[in-house]
């Protein structure tokens, strides 16, 4: 009978430990917390790429679809023989630097999204400004030059310190607090031509600026720029709700009718 | 309310709100800590709650067979279980408390949160629990008394009740749990508790997915339980009357376990599918992040599974007179299981730093990648469905001379339904390689059918196809080597095992949330273990509920009295009327 006993116990005992063997044999991966970063005014560009990549492989979950291939684009080795991250940056998007371009794909998934693959799941709001800005730092060290500097850190917290809304990611566009009032720059640092075309070039998401003016009034722009969820322009149904409705916060009264008025002119 | 804990903390909480008491957000339980704490014996009070869920289950379907089959011995084999649930309810709820205090001492802040939102549905718990261990008295105590006629009758609607009590219990206990997973999209981490609505937290995204997983893994995990019982029992039998019925309790169990678990992953599908509805990144996390090992884990598990389940069924067939003609085909089988656990248990999508995918040479190895992606992972699982189907109906066939004179043609199309599923499981399989992840994951769908399809299709003609069959001799129960008892032991152990952890997926894909971006895990053990940590607590509390399960059988075993008849050799479980007068195989 305790010969019987022990048997059993033993396989009871030995198949938990197989399984238990078997779970510890494997690569061991930990769901890590974000943790707080706080850098200083002469932080270096190896502290800000060594956090980043902590973030990157760790609690930021990055490598859970960047680095498959499948679900996203490779960031660490090549994509479509375009090089990795670093080296492709800059010229994603046209009149967006690399740094730029990588703040704003992490901040508005929507914005750039590459062909082939879904918006990005990312959720900036998850993070503090200095996590964001590490994941670029290191993104840009993937092949690139890492020009993030804390004057970048400085400056996104007080645009958003600027904003009703600082949390969200619609509100940290790149160069968000520019006081300039050159409507072309203005569309350009919100980007708005990632949407938008202008001189014939330019995806097609939202309708283009070269003859916009012959379509809509100015009192139309405006409002289409102030609340743009609420009429979608015709042809473009799908897309009622991707623009985002902050840029009567972020913009400054003399920056928008600066835009209206430019848009309004090109018939 | 106020001689509650729940009520307590809600005052208490109310109270700090004005300012006037300090709730801590955590207190503090020795090594090994606060998280192992709850884990454990919020772990341990699931195995036994899935024990007292899925038992009923059993016993109220063993319990009708018995009535409208009149056949006693099923009626015998409920009340055996029946009993054993008396003990394992008192083990349910002293666990049930274990968490409980284990939450209001550890995780105060949290606690206080979902007492806020949920107390009503805690009184209805509290009365529900209540009103369910009634019942089980009375269906226990009841059994002798209420034994004929109507009041048999009468007795089986308890059972019936006890199980909707149960399930009831159940669906509660897991709006609680599922809330912290998906939180209604208005309740925000500003949102004061008191204005969350009660409805909208209780229905959340994923309580319906993971009520019907709940239901469908309990009578998984009764069964396997049942079969191991049965399988100690048999293993320390003293008589042959002893091995005779505890051999067909164990193939009771083991049909009852494997056959619901072929459902299980369709219910697990949806869970699944409704977790990325509600969050994507969850989904991500789930499938392709840091919890992507432990789906290979678990390929390995459900392999181990499908092996011992279908070699349990080849053994047994050495004890049915006639199944010798279909053991020629049990190595092909094994050949076809073998191959889908090689291919389920291949990685694909996972964690790799910069050296890993350099040293693979790209983001897949690149002989594993091809058989790692979902096309042929389906693929595999559904022959292996199919598979082990076909042992069931071998095993089913095995002691049957069919009389009817179209059992021929029947049995070609039979064959010819069996091919054509899995010439679709695999068309669909092959052709995914060469259409986008979104149509790929449509073609599941198809696969899925095919095989419910065929199934359906087989067993309806089966049926046709055996009326009136003659045998070829009766089962002999009882006559079992000792390695088909082991391979019932292992099965309940693996279900246990996987059990924990498809429980820490569930948990662990909040990550570093209590309540999913809601509320922040800020203490020590925020984040969360990688998968070798998360087996040694899950082993850790599969020892503790065996041991007591075991304790509860020994129990259970004072009070009984000895076996002095075995089923009737003539009786087979799944049999028609005419075997009744077959010759015994004897």
């Amino acid at each position: 009978m305790w010969q019987t006993n022990l048997k059993i116990l033993l396989v009871v005992l030995g198949t938990l430990g197989l399984y238990t063997w078997v779970a510890g044999a494997i690569p061991q991966v930990a769901s890590e917390v974000p943790e707080e970063l706080t850098f200083s005014d002469d932080v270096t560009a190896d502290d800000l790429v060594m956090a980043g990549e902590q973030l990157f492989a760790g609690a930021g979950t990055c490598t859970a679809c960047h680095g498959t291939g499948t679900r996203a684009p490779n960031l660490l080795t090549d994509h479509a023989g375009e090089g990795t991250i670093g080296q492709r940056c800059g010229t994603r998007v046209s009149g967006l630097d690399c740094k730029a371009y990588l703040r704003a794909s992490l901040t508005e998934p929507a914005a750039f999204v590459v062909e082939g693959f879904a918006e990005m799941v990312f959720q900036a709001r998850a993070f503090s400004d200095a996590q964001i800005w590490s994941l670029v730092a290191f993104m840009q060290a993937q092949g690139g030059e890492v020009t993030v500097t804390s004057d970048d850190m400085e400056r996104t917290d007080d645009a958003a310190a600027g904003t009703s809304a600082p949390a969200e990611p619609s509100g940290d566009s790149p160069l968000a607090a520019s006081q300039t009032t050159d409507a072309r720059v203005l569309l350009q640092e919100n980007l708005c031509l990632s949407c938008h075309a202008i001189d014939g070039a330019g995806p097609p998401l939202g309708p283009n600026f070269d003859d916009i003016g012959s379509a809509r009034t100015a009192d139309q722009i405006r409002r289409g720029i102030l609340d743009p969820n609420v009429d979608a322009a015709p042809g473009f149904d799908a897309m009622l709700g991707m623009m985002p409705a902050t840029f009567g916060q972020s913009l400054s009264a003399i920056q928008l009718e600066a835009i209206v008025t430019f848009l309004a002119a090109r018939k | 309310m106020a001689l509650t804990p729940a009520g307590l903390l809600a005052q208490a909480a109310e109270a700090a709100s004005q300012g006037t008491v300090s709730i801590p957000a955590y207190g503090s339980f020795p090594a090994p800590g606060n998280r192992v704490a709850i884990w454990v014996a919020a772990q341990v009070h699931l195995f036994f709650a899935a024990f007292v869920l899925g038992v009923p289950m059993f016993a109220v379907v063993a319990e009708a067979i018995g009535i409208f089959g009149n056949d006693t011995k099923y009626d015998k084999l409920a009340k055996e279980f029946t009993r054993l649930l008396l003990v394992s309810y008192s083990a349910t709820a002293i666990w049930g408390a274990i968490l409980a205090f284990g939450l209001i001492t550890l995780y105060p802040g949290l606690w206080s949160y979902l007492a806020r939102i949920f107390a009503p549905t805690m009184w209805v718990y509290v009365g529900l629990f209540f009103f369910e261990s009634f019942t089980l008295y009375l269906y226990y105590y009841g059994w002798e008394r209420w034994h004929d006629g109507r009041a048999k009758l009468m007795h089986w609607s308890l059972g019936i009740l006890l199980n909707i009590w149960g399930t009831a219990v159940m669906f509660i206990a897991n709006s609680w749990l599922t809330f912290m997973m998906s939180p209604p999209a208005e309740v925000m981490p500003d949102t004061a508790p008191g204005m969350v609505r009660l409805w909208s937290a209780f229905a959340n995204a994923t309580w319906m997915p993971i009520n019907i997983h709940r239901v469908i893994a309990n009578v998984v995990f009764g069964g396997a339980i049942v079969g191991a019982y049965a399988a100690y029992r048999f293993l320390t039998s003293k008589t042959d009357e002893e091995r005779a019925h505890y051999d067909w309790m164990g193939y009771v169990g083991n049909m009852i376990a494997i056959g619901t678990l072929i459902v299980l992953p369709f219910a697990g599908y949806y869970l699944g599918r409704e977790i990325y509805e509600y969050n994507q990144q969850m989904g991500i996390t789930m499938m392709g992040g840091f919890m992507s090992w432990a789906w290979i884990i678990q390929a390995f598990l459900i392999g181990v599974l499908f092996l011992a389940g279908n070699y349990y069924l080849w053994v047994g067939m050495g004890r049915i007179p006639g199944a010798e003609r279909y053991t020629p085909y049990t190595k092909w089988m094994l050949v076809v299981l073998v191959l889908g656990v090689i291919v389920w248990a291949t990685p694909h999508t996972m964690i790799a730093n910069r050296d890993e995918l350099a040293a693979m040479g790209g983001t897949h190895h690149p002989f594993l990648g091809v058989l790692g992606v979902m096309s042929a992972k389906n693929t595999a699982v559904n022959l292996m469905i199919l598979t082990t189907f076909l042992s069931f109906l071998l095993y089913r066939r095995a002691n049957k001379r069919t009389v009817v004179p179209w059992a021929r043609t029947g049995t070609m199309i039979q064959t010819a339904i069996f091919v054509l599923a899995a010439v679709i499981v695999l068309f669909y399989g092959v052709y995914g390689y060469f259409v986008t992840a979104i149509v790929r994951i449509g073609f599941s769908v198809y696969q899925v059918l095919a095989v419910l399809a065929a199934i359906g299709g087989v067993v309806t003609l089966d049926i046709m196809i055996m009326r009136g069959a003659e045998s070829y001799g009766a089962i002999r129960w009882g006559q079992m080597p000792p390695r088909s008892q082991y391979a019932l032991l292992i099965l309940a152990v693996t279900f246990t095992w996987l059990m924990g952890l498809m429980g820490f997926v569930r948990s662990g894909i909040r990550q570093h949330w209590h309540i999913w971006e809601v509320m922040r895990d800020t203490s020590e053990f925020a984040a969360t273990p990688p998968l070798g940590y998360a087996a040694q607590v899950i082993s850790w509390c599969v020892v503790i509920f065996l041991g007591l399960v075991g304790f509860i059988f020994w129990v259970g075993s004072l009070a009984e009295k000895p076996i002095t008849s075995h089923p009737r050799q003539d009786s087979l479980p799944s049999t028609d009327s005419r075997l009744a007068s077959a010759p015994t195989g004897n």
